[in-house]
């Protein structure tokens, strides 16, 4: 009897956790494979250098972008309502931080020296201020995410002092706001000069990747925030949330889709408007070439188009599972277009000859290894996430009356 | 509300320290990386006859053995171009080292970088392989070491001997324009474009004397009195990079 009982008990939550673990597996496999035989395993080339990992690592910054956006929310607009969701949004920037950091080890040459980038300072390069922006807003996202650990229960019941101290850090809460809405805006955006500042690449080379990345990770990573709080909801017995607050923010990401839209209209526009050898050629491989579907379905339609009227009118919004899969689409448009940017600029070939008139393609399909890494990386983001949403109390809307102003917490002396 | 003005002046006192230590280190690191590019009185440059050129592919055979690059990188590639009357056109192409490097600006690490008789110049210990210069190299001219280069240099003896060490494995290489017989020709008193020990493996191969190296600086160098007297035109003049590296046309009345 105790046994069947215990292996009812066991079921969902533990088998997810199994799975994750598995795919968790195969990642380290993959990764040991990278680092014992170097890239050499990998389907990138000198004609493309970037593949399935800098994607990975792009989106992953770009859906922890609900933190600085809910943080500067609560704290620095005052608008204290979001602050649970706020909490949620924290951990998962945290969580997609870390994961960026893990794929960017797997995408470098000489990952032994990955510390050369924090002491030897190129300061002209766009890639230089990303790296001290990944390292110094994973900073400002761990000290952001000391309270909530502080404030789990079994840290309350357990070290009661400890606890105190962790969630006191919450008094500077206003402050590391204000550095991360910084740093976090300037690291999105810049992800995108990344991109936009090289003129040897017609198809990138313009100023509106810093605002379509920025945009597109505004969206997202409220998104993503919004869609974790509701499934932890759903799938959770002990989590409340409230789904009046959840709302507001879906109708903020279709207006922000709205922009987005915008903004991409007129990049795409002015970039088939004239001629111009390489940009040209690029923007066609996403309207009528391989990436066509990537780019029309994945990014266009059900990236933004579709999610617009089900997150914008109330009818669609207010249905759970309408609302759950339009904010799904959004991030899976969000990766689409990071996937898009980056292999289009680099699948059309540089020309550079006095003579070359017809633009040349080449090709590029990750190899299973970098699959294998890239799911590793991607099934410890959902295993963290998981975590912290059964240990850390990441989603609960209940709480949120006793927080904000207090620094010295009551429950000190309870226990 | 006592307590949150000192949390205020501490936080600002946190936020000033960091910003001392940050300016700091950015001067620390200042005299490290690139000296001022054309602070020496040579200006090493490149003339690429493409009427001579025949396309042997000898120079990167020579460039592979002297620089010990494994066979499956060119530092200088030889590419076919259309036909110019009956002959077959090519263009070798070393590294172009720009004068406003897209490869120097986009490093993080300040691995690339100018020396100053303008060699843009990589520093192979401190690379992490990011390999962002590669993709903001308008001439495809660098190479990523994707594997060990561990066998024998199946150009060595034959074309030459190794002058530099081997790149490890997950760095980004390129051409330098052979620095190690410059600096080494220059301490010897030897003219880099006139004495051979001095000047680019490429150039000293080359059996039709397409290929001239020499400081632009020196007017009367070879290399400058063929840049007064002949047309030439440099790769994606549009870029605004100023390559050192200069072609010739092809003209039909010289083939």
């Amino acid at each position: 009897m105790s046994i069947l009982s215990r292996r009812i008990s066991v079921a969902p939550i533990h088998l997810w956790l199994a799975f994750l673990g598995l795919l968790i597996l195969i990642g380290l496999i993959g990764g040991f494979i990278v680092f014992t035989q170097g890239l050499v395993v990998t389907n990138l080339s000198d004609l493309v250098p970037w593949g399935l990992w800098i994607t990975i690592d792009l989106s992953a910054i770009a859906l922890s972008a609900g933190a600085f956006l809910l943080c500067a929310a609560v704290y620095l607009l005052g608008l204290k309502q979001f602050q649970p969701v706020a909490k949620t949004a924290t951990f998962i920037g945290l969580i997609g931080y870390s994961m960026a950091v893990m794929t960017l080890l797997l995408d470098i040459g000489r990952p032994d020296r990955f510390w050369h980038s924090l002491i030897y300072w190129n300061t002209h390069s766009v890639l230089w201020e990303v790296t001290m922006c990944v390292v110094l807003y994973l900073t400002v996202l761990m000290l952001e995410t000391t309270p909530i650990i502080g404030q789990a229960s079994w840290m309350r019941s357990r070290w009661p002092n400890l606890s105190v101290w962790l969630s006191g850090l919450h008094r500077y809460a206003p402050y590391l706001a204000i550095v991360g809405l910084g740093l976090s805006m300037l690291h999105q955006s810049s992800l995108g000069a990344a991109y936009g500042t090289l003129k040897a690449r017609p198809l990138w080379y313009n100023p509106g990747l810093s605002i379509l990345f920025m945009v597109s990770a505004m969206a997202g990573g409220t998104s993503l925030t919004v869609l974790i709080t509701m499934l932890v909801g759903r799938l959770s017995p002990k989590v409340r949330v409230n789904d009046q607050i959840l709302g507001k923010l879906t109708i903020f990401v279709g207006w922000v889709l709205v922009g987005y839209l915008y903004f991409r209209f007129w990049e795409a526009l002015s970039m088939s408007y004239t001629y111009q050898p390489g940009r040209t050629e690029g923007l066609s491989l996403l309207t009528k070439g391989p990436l066509a579907l990537n780019f029309w379905v994945g990014e266009i339609i059900l990236g933004a188009a579709i999610p617009i009227i089900l997150l914008l009118v109330p009818k669609f919004r207010n249905n759970t599972t309408a609302r759950m899969i339009a904010l799904l689409m959004v991030v899976g448009g969000v990766i689409a277009y990071r996937w898009d940017v980056n292999i289009s600029g680099l699948l059309v070939l540089l020309a550079y000859l006095p003579q070359e008139i017809a633009t040349r393609y080449t090709v590029y399909r990750p190899s299973l290894i970098e699959f294998m890494a890239g799911v590793g990386v991607i099934a410890y983001g959902a295993m963290a996430i998981t975590l912290g949403a059964r240990y850390l109390n990441i989603v609960d809307h209940r709480e949120f009356h006793e927080t904000v102003v207090e620094t010295k917490p009551d429950f000190a002396g309870t226990d | 509300m006592a307590k949150e003005n000192v949390n205020r002046r501490d936080f600002l006192k946190v936020a000033a320290l960091g910003a001392t230590v940050l300016t700091g280190m950015r001067i620390a690191n200042r005299t490290a990386a690139s000296e001022a590019t054309g602070s020496s009185p040579h200006q090493w440059v490149m003339v690429i006859d493409q009427a001579k050129c025949t396309g042997c592919g000898q120079c990167t055979l020579a460039c592979r053995a002297h620089n010990d690059v494994p066979p499956d990188i060119s530092w200088n590639r030889v590419i076919e171009m259309d036909d110019v009357g009956e002959k077959k056109v090519f263009i070798p192409r070393p590294c172009m080292h720009c004068e406003h490097a897209p490869c120097v600006d986009t490093c993080p690490v300040g691995a690339s970088y100018y020396r100053p008789d303008g060699i843009v110049m990589m520093n192979y210990d401190r690379c992490i392989g990011c390999r962002y210069c590669e993709v903001a190299c308008p001439f495809g001219a660098r190479a990523f070491n994707w594997k060990a280069f561990t066998e024998p240099n199946p150009a060595v003896p034959t074309w030459g001997q190794p002058e530099v060490e081997r790149r490890p494995r997950g760095v980004v290489e390129k051409c330098s324009f052979c620095y190690q017989r410059i600096d080494r020709g220059l301490a010897l008193g030897l003219t880099p474009g006139v004495d051979n020990d001095a000047t680019p493996a490429c150039v000293v191969t080359c059996q039709v004397g397409a290929r001239k190296f020499g400081d632009i600086n020196d007017p009367d160098s070879e290399v400058s009195q063929i840049l007064a007297e002949t047309p030439y035109f440099r790769l994606r003049e549009d870029l605004g990079v100023n390559p050192r590296v200069y072609y010739l046309p092809a003209r039909e009345e010289v083939s």
